[in-house]
């Protein structure tokens, strides 16, 4: 390391982008270039950022393999914070190996923070909470232990385990404030509010109710059968029955629902699965026809009795039955309840679960789009629709004084 | 100078001899200290140049003696009197008894420096990357000669009319004893893998206080004694 370099290092410690650029600005070998685009990514100019850390990535040495590690793990945490999602993972997972060799822990737990994140990103929930529960936490800095349980609190938030996110969520306060970062502390305040918004309204036998998400996983968990707007599907405690691809047969459910302990005229349940005004004979056989489905699927959770005006829904067991929906009503709730398990859906997806055209899901979809409140990966046929991170990314955790090191 | 090219460039001969670094001690990290940069040894104490601070500790109790609140990037020689420091691309002579800056000169590498030694009236200034070491004029910066190496230098120091340097190349680094008149490497000595070697200075006996970069651990190497 020379002298300037490690003044700029020491400013960019410091807090100060600026001051670093000022002494590496015209300066074009490796660690200058890192260093740059370091102090580029916290100045908030990212695509530039990118493109200095490639630079001195590809001008590390082939001995000088840490140094340049450690610029594939900045620049995949600025690509993180671009929300450009085409890199590959490899050659992230590669760093992290590199830096685990050299005994680089703090780095190489960056690196595979960031490929979690990554992964939440793109909707695997699931494979995030495998990466995540496969780090190795032990003494790292305070700061990448807040991003790691900030991470976690994500995940348990997405899978509505609101007491493990609760507990992630103090363990990410307690690091950040360790760390004394205050963009982290706010980013845990931020996205800790998620526990305490209403996430949805509850109706039983006519009654509604708002519910936090700790009282839609205590419906969850009391045995009541709950028909599910939110996520499209049947449940009692973990049994769980999608039916987001069979939007007639989730209509039917939910009607019989409302209807609870009730039974539901025929003709109602006509009205309200097929979408028509204009009762005739082939209705009722279609209705008989798909009541049977219904039977069929809902058969481990509830029976489906006929009564002599029409059906009624009868839960096995003792148990009540609660119908669960958006906390307000409209095409858009419904859409950010569906989007709110965290998973990558295709506009066609949603589409078919709301029992909309494509055409008024996408209108919805880019309106939400416009206001923050979704976002979308991919293009064209593969675009696929998301919630935003609950947990946001700040882009101030990158590596400063390591990477000013050969 | 008609050195053939392989020598020019500081090769290493076959006979350069090879051993491992015998770490004798080990300082620090010291509270609130982030990196070693530069080390120096007035006689009595070693110098640590720490970025925002210069410090100077008791190599017998490893307690900090002064502390001088001096930004320090790199190397850190003393010519019996001054210290110098290089900070940025400056070079600062410093009056180690009130900390004040005597005077100032532009450091050979324009901020690329790394380690420094004083000697035979002249700074000898190393530039990591550019992988030399200059010979300066302590009043002006005029650079008098430039020797080449191999490595990525790192500190340099003079002891008993040799000349040292440490080299810092990703995750190898060493001590070696180079001809300063034609860069030849004569001796190494290796640190142990992932121990690098960030400032240096000999105590003019049996010892080079070496810097340890981040780990901010300043090291006791033992110095051969002859062949």
């Amino acid at each position: 390391m020379d002298s300037l370099i490690a003044a700029a290092a020491r400013a960019l410690v410091t807090g100060d982008p600026l001051g670093a650029l000022k002494r590496v600005a015209l300066r074009e070998d490796p660690p200058a270039l890192a260093l740059r685009g370091i102090a580029m990514a916290q100045l908030g100019e990212h695509a530039r950022a990118r493109d200095l850390l490639r630079r001195a990535a590809r001008g590390f040495g082939a001995h000088e393999e840490r140094a340049r590690a450690r610029c594939v793990v900045a620049e995949a945490e600025v690509a993180l914070a671009m929300r450009d999602l085409r890199g590959s993972p490899r050659t992230l997972a590669v760093a992290a190996l590199t830096l685990e060799a050299r005994a680089d822990r703090a780095n190489a737990l960056h690196a595979r923070l960031i490929g979690a994140r990554r992964l939440l990103l793109l909707g695997h929930v699931d494979e995030a909470a495998t990466a995540l529960s496969s780090l190795d936490t032990q003494g790292a800095p305070p700061s990448l232990l807040a991003v790691a349980e900030l991470a976690a609190a994500e995940v348990a938030l997405r899978l509505l385990n609101t007491a493990v996110a609760r507990a992630a969520f103090a363990r990410a306060r307690e690091a950040a404030e360790h760390a004394r970062v205050p963009s982290l502390l706010a980013e845990v305040a931020e996205a800790r509010a998620a526990l305490d918004r209403p996430a949805a309204r509850s109706i039983q036998a006519g009654q509604e109710k708002l519910l936090r998400l700790d009282e839609v996983e205590a419906l969850h968990a009391s045995g009541a059968l709950v028909i599910d707007g939110c996520r499209r599907g049947l449940r009692v405690g973990s049994n769980w029955l999608p039916l987001a691809r069979r939007p007639l047969l989730f209509a039917l459910a939910r009607a019989l629902a409302e209807a609870w302990p009730g039974d539901v005229d025929r003709n109602l349940l006509i009205t309200r699965a097929f979408s028509t005004r204009h009762l005739d004979e082939t209705h009722r056989a279609r209705l008989r026809v798909e009541i049977g489905r219904l039977r069929a699927i809902a058969a481990p959770l509830a029976r489906i009795e006929a009564s002599a005006r029409g059906f009624a829904l009868r839960p096995l067991g003792n148990h009540a039955v609660v119908v669960l929906l958006p906390p307000i009503e409209g095409d858009q709730a419904s859409l950010l309840a569906l989007l709110a398990d965290g998973m990558a859906w295709s506009t066609s997806a949603l589409a078919l679960a709301l029992g909309d055209s494509q055409r008024t899901v996408q209108r919805a979809l880019v309106e939400l789009e416009a206001e923050g409140r979704v976002r979308s990966i991919g293009l064209a046929r593969s675009q696929r629709w998301l919630s935003p991170p609950l947990t946001g990314f700040t882009t101030n955790l990158l590596l400063p004084a390591a990477l000013a090191l050969a | 100078m008609n050195q053939s090219k392989a020598e020019r460039i500081g090769k290493t001969p076959a006979a350069a001899r090879v051993r491992a670094a015998e770490i004798v001690r080990e300082y620090g990290p010291f509270a609130g200290i982030g990196a070693i940069h530069g080390v120096s040894h007035d006689g009595k104490r070693v110098w640590a140049a720490t970025g925002s601070k210069l410090l100077a500790f008791d190599p017998e109790s490893g307690r900090i003696a002064r502390t001088l609140d001096r930004s320090g990037d790199a190397g850190t020689a003393f010519d019996g009197t001054h210290l110098y420091q290089i900070a940025e691309a400056r070079i600062d002579k410093i009056d180690p008894a009130t900390g004040d800056i005597v005077a100032s000169i532009p450091a050979p590498g324009h901020g690329a420096d790394s380690g420094m030694a004083w000697a035979e009236g002249s700074l000898w200034v190393g530039q990591y990357r550019e992988r030399k070491i200059h010979q300066i004029d302590p009043e002006t910066g005029a650079v008098l000669r430039t020797i080449e190496s191999n490595r990525f230098v790192t500190g340099v120091t003079w002891v008993d009319g040799e000349l040292w340097h440490g080299t810092w190349e990703g995750d190898a680094s060493d001590i070696r004893r180079i001809n300063p008149e034609s860069g030849t490497v004569l001796e190494r000595l290796e640190m142990p893998p992932g121990v690098g070697v960030s400032g240096m200075e000999s105590d003019g006996a049996a010892l080079f206080y070496c810097g340890g970069g981040p780990s901010g651990k300043v090291r006791a190497v033992r110095r051969p004694s002859g062949e």
